[in-house]
């Protein structure tokens, strides 16, 4: 009796609190189906009167969606690759090199990684504009050269240096090179540490404002984050619209967490093992 | 901890196979280089950048121009840097604690594997998920004091239903309403230090008759203590950041500057009237704030509790 109530009151207690933090997107999701225009509900709406998707189709007239869309894609699509290429050549380096010089190249990670980004807004700015990046998606890319984060550096050499060190040893006396190793035996080895930096950059890509904001100056290259942005302007019996925009934003994200849970999870999952 | 798990017999291989020679070596440097010059270029050289530039007059067009301290020492006078750090100051200081215990009470509630704990610890992290600015404009939509539902509901339990963002009593406090439940990645790591706590010491103590409130601060708190700390130095970190798509999008830095805060300044500062050097020196004096904030904490804390090397 007394463990049944127990279990009663976790679930009310967790549930509770599962609802509260899942309240707020479902509530955005059902005004977005309101019609625009109206006048405010007296309650809170907890079904859509009227299932109006036409506030998904009006924001794609509203605003230049579509381009916003393609640019926010293009961006993933160049920065993913990249950075994971870039991230686990640079992990696998770390994982295979003698020690002193391993311990120093994990600190150093580390300590990148601790660098507020607000410092570098600026400086990078003035470096981007003397390269002639500025107004280009290729100042939105640049990170990538870096394996976008030190964090996907440290996950990559964390899941390698989990690997028995005979694996690489052998491919080595066959005569394969750092390189081959890497890729015929390292990789694949890391493929669900290779899967979720993936979907972590992607969300990071896709998700990014301040670079876009502070490098892009003309409509045509702006992605979903700064477009968006207009949307702020709309008065409030606009806001269904605004709310269809951001479930356009949020939809691919929080789709990939859902579905890819098991690897966020185990993304975190070194960062046990090691003090995060 | 877990990768010194290998077989004892199979680590001395490592060294039995000596480093074949420099030229492996030098293949292994060659894939670290794209991530080491990257972050010369991206990060190391920006932030050594940032101080010669606090010291010149820069509007990006005519050549810097050496000014000295004179950015550094123009900044006391200025009210909206004044009013920008103290703004700062106060977010960080609600929304660090709040978050910090938030995340702990909930990394405690659901630190069991039962049914339907994935399912809860799934829930707590989807706001930290959703993209920045798709999260400012839900709670645009959120606090807004007539379309919303919040003020719905609170006008339905018969709570006064305040102006939130329009309000300058009310904005500050309304943006670190919003900014709570982004607490996934402080949640996810107490959790994996909880984990890391052998469950033998609980049983021991509850043997001994140890009750829950006792186990609690005797036992499971001093052995988190290192990851409490390492939690609240990264929400440091991110609160001196994280206000700036949120004031951006929701209050613009209003009303009557009431969220105008550091980052914003900056960049309104730099990038809309092209003060590099004002922008730098600002940066400069967050930055080493921030490091300031960050060496107390540690100092004061830094030795307590117990140290397992996590």
């Amino acid at each position: 009796m007394r463990s049944k109530l127990r279990r009663l009151s976790f679930h009310a207690l967790a549930g509770g609190a599962a609802a509260i933090f899942t309240l707020p997107l479902l509530w955005a999701v059902v005004a977005s189906l309101r019609p625009a225009g109206l006048p405010p509900p007296r309650t809170v709406a907890w079904l859509p009167d009227a299932v109006a998707l036409s506030n998904y189709r009006d924001i794609f007239t509203l605003l230049p969606m579509a381009r916003y869309l393609l640019n926010s894609l293009l961006v993933a699509a160049v920065a993913v690759p990249i950075t994971v290429v870039v991230a686990s050549w640079a992990g696998f380096a770390m994982a295979l090199l003698p020690s002193p010089l391993r311990g120093w190249l994990v600190l150093l990670a580390v300590g990148l990684r601790l660098v507020p980004l607000t410092t570098l807004w600026l400086p990078r700015f003035l470096i981007f504009a003397k390269v002639g990046l500025t107004d280009t998606l290729w100042a939105l890319v640049a990170p990538a050269w870096m394996g976008t984060s030190p964090f996907y550096v440290l996950l990559f050499y964390w899941s390698f240096r989990r690997l028995p060190s005979e694996v690489f040893d052998a491919a080595r006396l066959d005569g394969a090179g750092a390189l081959a190793t890497w890729a015929r035996v390292a990789l694949p080895l890391a493929a669900p540490t290779a899967a979720a930096v993936s979907a972590l950059s992607f969300v990071h890509y896709w998700s990014d404002f301040i670079n876009p904001l502070l490098y892009l100056r003309s409509d045509r290259t702006y992605t979903l984050a700064v477009g968006l942005r207009a949307l702020q302007q709309l008065d409030p019996t606009g806001m269904p619209l605004l709310l269809a925009g951001a479930v356009v934003m949020l939809l691919p994200v929080v789709a990939l967490f859902l579905s890819l849970q098991r690897l966020f999870w185990l993304a975190e999952a070194p960062a046990r093992a090691q003090g995060g | 901890m877990t990768r010194t798990q290998h077989h004892p017999a199979l680590r001395p291989r490592r060294r039995l196979v000596p480093g074949i020679s420099l030229r492996h070596q030098l293949a292994l440097c060659a894939l670290l280089a794209p991530y080491l010059i990257g972050s010369v270029v991206l990060i190391i050289l920006p932030l050594l950048l940032t101080a010669p530039l606090a010291l010149t007059s820069y509007d990006g067009l005519s050549p810097p121009r050496w000014v000295g301290l004179g950015n550094l020492r123009a900044l006391p006078g200025n009210p909206l840097f004044t009013t920008a750090l103290r703004n700062s100051l106060l977010f960080t200081a609600l929304l660090v604690p709040l978050r910090v215990t938030a995340a702990l009470a909930l990394a405690l509630l659901l630190r069991r594997a039962r049914r339907g704990v994935a399912l809860y610890r799934t829930a707590i992290y989807v706001p930290t998920i959703i993209p920045g600015v798709a999260y400012a404009l839900i709670w645009l939509w959120v606090l807004n004091p007539i379309y919303g539902p919040l003020n719905a509901l609170l006008a339905a339990i018969g709570l006064p239903a305040p102006a939130w963002l329009t309000d300058p009593a009310t904005a500050l406090p309304a943006l670190v309403l919003a900014g709570l439940f982004q607490l996934g990645e402080s949640f996810v790591v107490l959790l994996a230090g909880l984990d890391a706590i052998p469950a033998e010491y609980d049983q021991a103590a509850e043997i001994d008759g140890a009750g829950r409130w006792q186990r609690l601060t005797a036992i499971t708190l001093p052995l988190l203590a290192p990851w409490l700390l390492l939690t609240t130095m990264r929400e440091l970190i991110a609160s001196a950041q994280s206000n700036f798509t949120p004031a951006m999008l929701m209050t613009g830095g209003g009303p009557y500057y009431a969220t105008l805060f550091l980052p914003q300044l900056i960049y309104e500062v730099s990038f809309d009237r092209l003060r590099f050097g004002q922008g730098a020196a600002m940066t400069l004096v967050g930055l080493l704030g921030l490091a300031a904030t960050l060496a107390l904490l540690y100092g004061l804390v830094g030795g307590w509790g117990y140290d397992d090397e996590v």
